[in-house]
């Protein structure tokens, strides 16, 4: 083992460097849930009738289910009447360009380092910036429009394209699909929807910033993604939340959808807080994420690095039903501290001569606890199906457990499928070679780290793969020693 | 839980021990206590993450009912047929789960050496098992095991001393004729080595003729430091027969089990294999070879718990697959905290030969501990066409080229077998299955 150097010791000492809270006025519901909040947040929004309906649907299901219990993470039990499930920020006139935009949010992504004119002007990256629940900056629309792409938050969409919404919503993630995607579907306040029409390769990366404020307020955002025949897209979120004490559920839903030749790539780099040095406060994120690879050589690729929250359940899934249709997931996940995480992948192979590809690095350290937890599965008619997964677990310190939990399924004589997981720790002679060349404890560590992740790392946008990077490095810097 | 699943628990509960097994108080607490446990836990489906993908359904619709008395019809000559040529050794047989002493062949047992039937040990000297009877499995017994608890009224006593050495293998033979009515056999055998003794035991799974019967196995093994024990297990029940086998394993410190469990027949077969280290320092290798045919199905569930530091542990386990045959292979290794330098590896392979076979595979690691080497690999596949195209090139036949290669696939698990007559014994079997396998 190594000693600690106090530059260690400072940065295990350093709070979370994105923790503050912006002082603005919410449009808060009060706290509880009942058929009268989901018809408010459906009224609140002037949506038409099919949604309310959708809501109201899902709503009543999501009364007869019950907490899914199976993941291994323990948290006390969440009190769901205790949560507001609408807050807006006030002004809400319809920004159109940055200068309507309360300054007070502006500031709130400067300080968090994503400041939205340089981003417009340098990065060329169109950003959907949500702040709590609604859309309020939407960015490089009209370029992204002359494309004939339409890139804008989903409450628009139910506005503005309300056939296509209503044609797609919940057809990749029912409302019947799991406890937190009814509630999602019954509550959610706003989120992003994108559509690529056919033969469109989208001009820029897409991009959303979430971040979660106001106290109390559950997150539930809603992605739908649209790739017709043909067309391509590339799709970035990324997220920090200020610090809090008390716990806050954000239970996502993702859906994406591909159609012949289409491509969706879709990657997350999730940073929220995960909670103090006792696991207090701290983000749950439960998630539901899945892609349809409707088409035929339809492919959907995810690529996430998580670092945050104190609780992460989620399972970006591939559902190939097209023929020679591709399913990719790239993960990175780190716990320290008391954070967990049970995440993982499921690749459903219905169509013929399908693929999948899954590589999950997890990190433990600290007291983090994790778990890999994925589906393959290979259906009776999806002939010449091929799965490859890797699941490599590095461990730091004594305290720290990384488990794998992978189902293999398989009714096809023609498949052929091939799983490998591995769980190690940091080599003492690893660290010895590069120590002896002059490298500190510290570097070395970063540096074998980063290699053990670089397989997902270079799957993302440059951009994103810088600050991943460096959150990599700064998550584990404190956990070494 | 379904009325009708219920029944068929209550009739197999109800299965009153044999009358000439009257026992010991500590046991009628401990059978008591089993048939609490048994309606506690109820009747797991699929939610049940252990019966994931397998179904009791069928199983529990048999009403199956205990074996009340021994059989006695058996004849020395009836056996002639089941002996391996050239295998030596130490013979027991149970017939439908009672032991037959005058079946056996105990003679010569070295000092230090105690194998007898365990209604005889209950009767004359109940408290030397006092201790051992679910010392291996616990309280927390799993369904099966508790079944067999509550029933339990035979099987096999193996002691040896510390120091004790057997040169040739104990040969047991578990023998099943059918009766009028589907009958549950239920033998537990406890088998204990005390320090640096040495054995090897062979168990092997047979039937007369192709009778519906089931067979509801413990077996409890207890290693002292440095005993060394070699076990293999040929389970070859008739092709209608339901098989249950539950294997626990207590590893003293450096001790060293080396299994082999070869799975062939039985229409709906279930085997749980649990390994407790109880000292530092044990190594255990558990080898497994299945093939289920139409509508076979082969379930292997595995649970290796390294809670103390630095032993050793490795899975292999291979399966052939064809017709509608099904396989469910779960395999967990779980490092406690403070098992440093623990080292496992798990490997599942299966070949899937035909359309209609299906297997479901689930290698877990739960780790709580950093400085441990611990790896899983699963494959699932094919015969692979090149090496396919070799043999035919060769002019050898496609079916001939198939079999050939199965076999090959199977040798890996099939050359851990020991004594040689075994092996051959063994690979035959498998040779003569695939033969059966519609390869063509």
């Amino acid at each position: 083992m190594i000693a600690a150097s106090p530059a260690v010791e400072a940065i295990v000492a350093s709070e979370y460097e994105h923790g503050f809270v912006t002082e603005i006025e919410s449009d808060t519901f009060p706290p509880g849930l009942d058929e009268g909040v989901v018809r408010a947040i459906s009224a609140r929004k002037g949506e038409p009738d099919f949604m309310l309906d959708y809501r109201l649907r899902a709503f009543r299901h999501w009364q007869t289910m019950a907490t899914p219990k199976w993941a291994q993470v323990h948290y006390p039990a969440i009190d769901f009447q205790a949560i507001s499930y609408f807050s807006a920020p006030r002004s809400k006139d319809g920004p159109k360009s940055l200068d309507e935009i309360d300054p007070v949010l502006l500031e709130t992504y400067n300080k968090l380092g994503i400041p939205i004119e340089e981003q417009m002007a340098l990065s060329g990256i169109a950003v959907d910036a949500v702040f709590d629940s609604v859309s309020v900056a939407t960015t490089f629309r009209v370029k992204l429009a002359e494309a004939g792409v339409i890139f804008c938050a989903i409450s628009e969409a139910v506005h503005d394209y309300p056939d296509l919404v209503r044609q797609h919503l919940g057809s990749v993630v029912p409302h019947t699909d799991n406890f937190y995607a009814a509630l999602n579907a019954a509550v959610f306040s706003d989120g992003t929807f994108v559509y690529v029409p056919k033969g469109v390769r989208c001009p820029m990366e897409l991009s959303t910033y979430f971040r979660i404020n106001a106290r109390n307020t559950g997150q539930f955002e809603r992605t739908l993604i649209i790739a017709e025949a043909d067309s391509y897209v590339s799709y970035l979120e990324g997220c920090t939340a200020p610090m809090r004490d008390e716990n806050q559920l954000h239970a996502a839903v993702v859906e994406l959808i591909a159609m012949d030749d289409a491509q969706i790539n879709y990657s997350t780099v999730q940073n929220w807080y995960p909670g103090d040095a006792m696991g207090r406060g701290g983000i749950y994120n439960f998630v539901t994420k899945r892609g349809d690879c409707r088409g035929a050589r339809s492919k959907i690729s995810w690529t996430q690095v998580e670092t945050g929250s104190a609780i992460t359940w989620k399972y970006p899934s591939c559902l190939l039903r097209g023929d020679d249709s591709v399913g990719e997931f790239y993960s990175v996940a780190v716990t320290k501290g008391r954070q967990q995480a049970d995440t993982g992948t499921k690749m459903i192979h219905l169509g013929r001569n399908t693929s999948s590809t899954i590589v999950s690095k997890g990190i433990a350290a600290g007291e983090g606890e994790q778990t890999y937890r994925g589906l393959v599965r290979i259906a009776a008619k999806a002939a010449g199906a091929r799965n490859h997964t890797q699941c490599d677990s590095l461990l730091i310190g004594a305290r720290c457990a990384a488990h794998t939990v992978p189902y293999i399924e398989v009714k096809n004589p023609t498949a052929q499928l091939e799983h490998e997981a591995t769980t190690s720790k940091i080599s003492d002679d690893q660290l010895f070679y590069c120590r002896s060349r002059g490298l500190t404890a510290e570097d070395a560590v970063a540096m074998i780290v980063n290699g053990f992740c670089k397989e997902v790392f270079k799957q993302l946008p440059m951009e994103f793969a810088v600050e991943a990077q460096k959150l990599l490095s700064i998550s584990l810097e404190g956990a070494v020693g | 839980m379904s009325a009708a699943l219920d029944k068929g628990l209550v009739r197999w509960l109800a299965a009153a021990p044999c009358a000439d097994a009257v026992a010991a108080d500590w046991l009628e607490a401990q059978r008591a206590q089993a048939r609490a446990r048994v309606v506690d836990q109820g009747i797991p489906d699929s939610k049940a993450e252990n019966w994931r993908y397998t179904s009791l359904t069928r199983l529990l619709a048999q009403g199956f009912v205990h074996v009340a008395e021994a059989l006695t019809a058996v004849q020395r000559d009836d056996l002639e047929d089941l002996l391996i040529p050239g295998l030596e050794s130490y013979r027991v047989l149970m017939v439908n789960g009672r032991f037959m002493p005058g079946l056996s062949d105990l003679h010569d047992l070295p000092d230090g050496v105690r194998i007898a039937g365990l209604a005889a040990v209950l009767k004359s000297d109940p408290d030397a098992l006092r201790e051992r009877l679910n010392g291996s499995v616990g309280d927390e017994q799993p369904l099966f095991a508790a079944l067999n608890t509550a029933g339990l009224d035979d099987g096999l006593v193996i002691l040896l001393e510390r120091g004790a050495r057997l040169e040739r293998p104990i040969e047991l033979i578990h023998l099943s004729v059918g009766m009028d009515e589907p009958r549950v056999a239920q033998p537990r055998h406890i088998i204990a080595l005390g320090d640096c003794a040495q054995a090897n035991l062979i168990e092997r799974y047979l039937s007369l003729g192709d009778s519906l019967y089931c067979t509801n196995a413990v077996v409890e093994i207890t290693l002292g430091r440095d005993a060394v024990f070699t076990h293999q297990r040929i389970q070859s029940e008739s092709a209608r027969a339901f098989h249950l086998s539950g294997l626990y394993l207590s590893l003293g410190a450096a001790s060293r089990y080396q299994g082999t469990n070869v799975g062939l027949g039985a229409s709906w077969a279930r085997t749980d294999l649990y390994v407790r280290f109880k000292g530092e320092h044990a190594e255990c290798d558990l080898q497994g070879l299945y093939l289920a045919g139409d509508g076979q199905l082969m379930d292997f569930h595995l649970d290796v718990d390294h809670q103390l530091p630095q032993c050793t542990s490795r899975e292999n386990f291979s399966g052939i697959l064809y017709g509608k045959g099904r396989a469910v292979f779960d395999g967990l290794v779980r490092v406690a905290r403070d098992a440093q330098q623990t080292d496992a590896a798990m490997t599942n392979r299966n070949l899937l030969l035909c359309e209609g076979a299906e297997v479901d595979t689930k290698p877990q690691l739960q780790i709580h501990a950093d400085d441990v080497k611990c790896s899983h690999g699963t494959t699932v596949g094919q015969i692979d066409p090149e090496q396919l195209f070799y043999l035919r090139s060769r002019g050898i036949s496609a079916a001939r080229a198939r079999r050939l290669l199965c076999l090959g696939f199977a040798g890996e698990i099939l050359d851990t077998l020991v004594p040689e007559a075994l092996r051959e014994q063994v690979a035959e079997q498998v040779g003569r299955r695939l033969e059966q396998a519609p390869l063509d």
